[in-house]
């Protein structure tokens, strides 16, 4: 029984003693993001009475799935059939994508970044923190705008083959959040630009920009006009949004230099 | 400067719908928590199962008995959220658990002999653990990778404490066979 015992702490030793060494990822900062969640629900919870105790019911139960398939919604973006749909929260190059509804979006007036100007290509160039693409297949912007000090980067087309266009552009860091979107189901495909995954959105959606302190800043908050395009090149994340079709959107960002 | 609360004291005005009093329970556990979600099969969306597990500990507040610790009471939502994430992948809880070591040929070849074998045999032994059966993983991982006891292992996973133990024996005797304790190593604890 000795020995028993012996090779059992032995054992349990050398599990320690390895457990000390298993490689771990560092644990993220998660109190912005979870606030972030909870202030959110707080100001629905405040919102519910207005629908009937029934329908809030029901929405309470639909929510508590939803929240049960945010991973899930991670997952089949991921898998190969190239269409899915989302069903949580989705992070995709420095964007956020969301099931449901957002903040209502500004009215009444023009909904803008913080601290947005307009300025010009050199001076963007020098403002941004990343590389300013610009698409070869669109040309020069008819006008830039630079948002935030600079973290967003907005090129504006207002005469083209598909009418007014605007690439919104960001360093493309993935854990940095800039736009959250606000979608519904079975509206995102995703696509391949230039040899990496992008996401193809129909339709209008929310768009709120989210300041690097982790909050959605409200004023910022608008519908989006036709559809989207997000892709990444690794450093700067990039939005195309425009009454635009999937074949010319692609060509687009591909000609993005 | 802010007081330091304590658990007990942040729960109870987490409860009221204190958002700060919450930011000091999840500053405090997001590290334990990642780990253990990373360790019982999460892997690359240990994430995303913390930031859903803090989400979901704060709605069930109500749930907590005051007085109980609130590390393994978290833990135990952290675990089902990896194991709702990995039955939805459809695929054994199958993260391969790997060492933190220096590549092969840097400085621990260069390093005492006894390093060196240290080194082998802790890699032996983590690949013995990925080879067990999902159960017998989850358990070593919450007693010996997550320094739980018996009693919270059973609170984290879920299971009576009677299978806590016997599933820990069968997973160190399915050990046994494949890892040589290291002689320097018993003179030194021993």
């Amino acid at each position: 029984m000795a020995d028993q015992g012996r090779w059992r702490s032995d054992l349990e030793s050398g599990l320690r003693a390895a457990s000390r060494a298993v490689a771990v990822p560092p644990a993220p900062d998660l109190t912005g993001a979870v606030r972030q969640r909870l202030e959110t629900d707080a100001r629905r919870r405040r919102h519910l009475p207005t629908l009937g105790s029934g329908r809030s019911h029901r929405r309470l139960v639909w929510r508590a799935a939803l929240v049960g398939l945010v991973t899930i919604g991670v997952l089949l973006i991921a898998t190969p059939q190239g269409r899915a749909a989302i069903t949580g929260v989705l992070r995709f190059a420095g964007v956020e994508l969301r099931q449901g509804r957002g903040p209502a979006p500004a009215h009444g007036r023009r909904a803008s970044l913080p601290g947005e100007q307009r300025t010009t290509l050199a001076q963007a160039r020098h403002l941004a923190s990343f590389p300013i693409l610009v698409p070869a297949a669109l040309g020069r912007p008819d006008e830039v705008a630079v948002g935030d000090r600079g973290r967003v980067v907005s090129l504006i087309y207002t005469r083209t083959p598909h009418g007014l266009l605007r690439l919104d552009e960001f360093a493309g860091h993935l854990d940095a959040l800039v736009f959250e979107k606000f979608i519904a189901f079975g509206h995102v495909t995703r696509v391949r630009v230039s040899g990496s995954t992008g996401l193809w959105l129909t339709g209008p959606h929310e768009l709120v920009y989210i300041n690097d302190a982790g909050i959605p800043v409200s004023a910022s908050a608008r519908m989006t006009t036709g559809n989207t395009l997000i892709w990444g090149t690794g450093r700067v994340a990039l939005r195309l949004e425009g009454r635009v079709g999937k074949a010319a959107a692609l060509a687009i960002a591909s000609s993005a230099r | 400067m802010r007081r330091a609360i304590d658990d007990a004291e942040a729960v109870a005005r987490a409860r009221g719908g204190d958002l700060d009093a919450y930011a000091v329970l999840v500053a405090r556990y997001t590290v334990r928590a990642h780990r253990a979600a990373f360790l019982l099969g999460a892997g690359e969306e240990a994430d995303d199962v913390v930031q859903e597990s803090f989400v979901k500990a704060f709605r069930h507040l109500d749930r907590f008995r005051v007085g109980e610790p609130f590390g393994p009471w978290l833990l135990r939502i952290v675990a089902n959220e990896t194991r709702n994430l990995t039955r939805s992948r459809r695929r054994r809880a199958a993260l391969a658990l790997r060492l933190a070591t220096a590549p092969p040929g840097g400085v621990a070849a260069d390093g005492p002999a006894a390093e060196v074998l240290a080194a082998e045999r802790r890699a032996r032994l983590v690949a013995a653990v990925n080879g067990l059966p999902t159960r017998q993983r989850q358990v070593l991982v919450c007693r010996y990778f997550l320094d739980l006891s018996e009693a919270e292992t059973a609170q984290v996973l879920a299971w009576p404490l009677g299978s806590v133990k016997s599933s820990t024996s069968r997973a160190l005797n399915r050990l046994r066979g494949l890892f040589v304790p290291d002689e320097q190593d018993r003179v030194a604890n021993g």
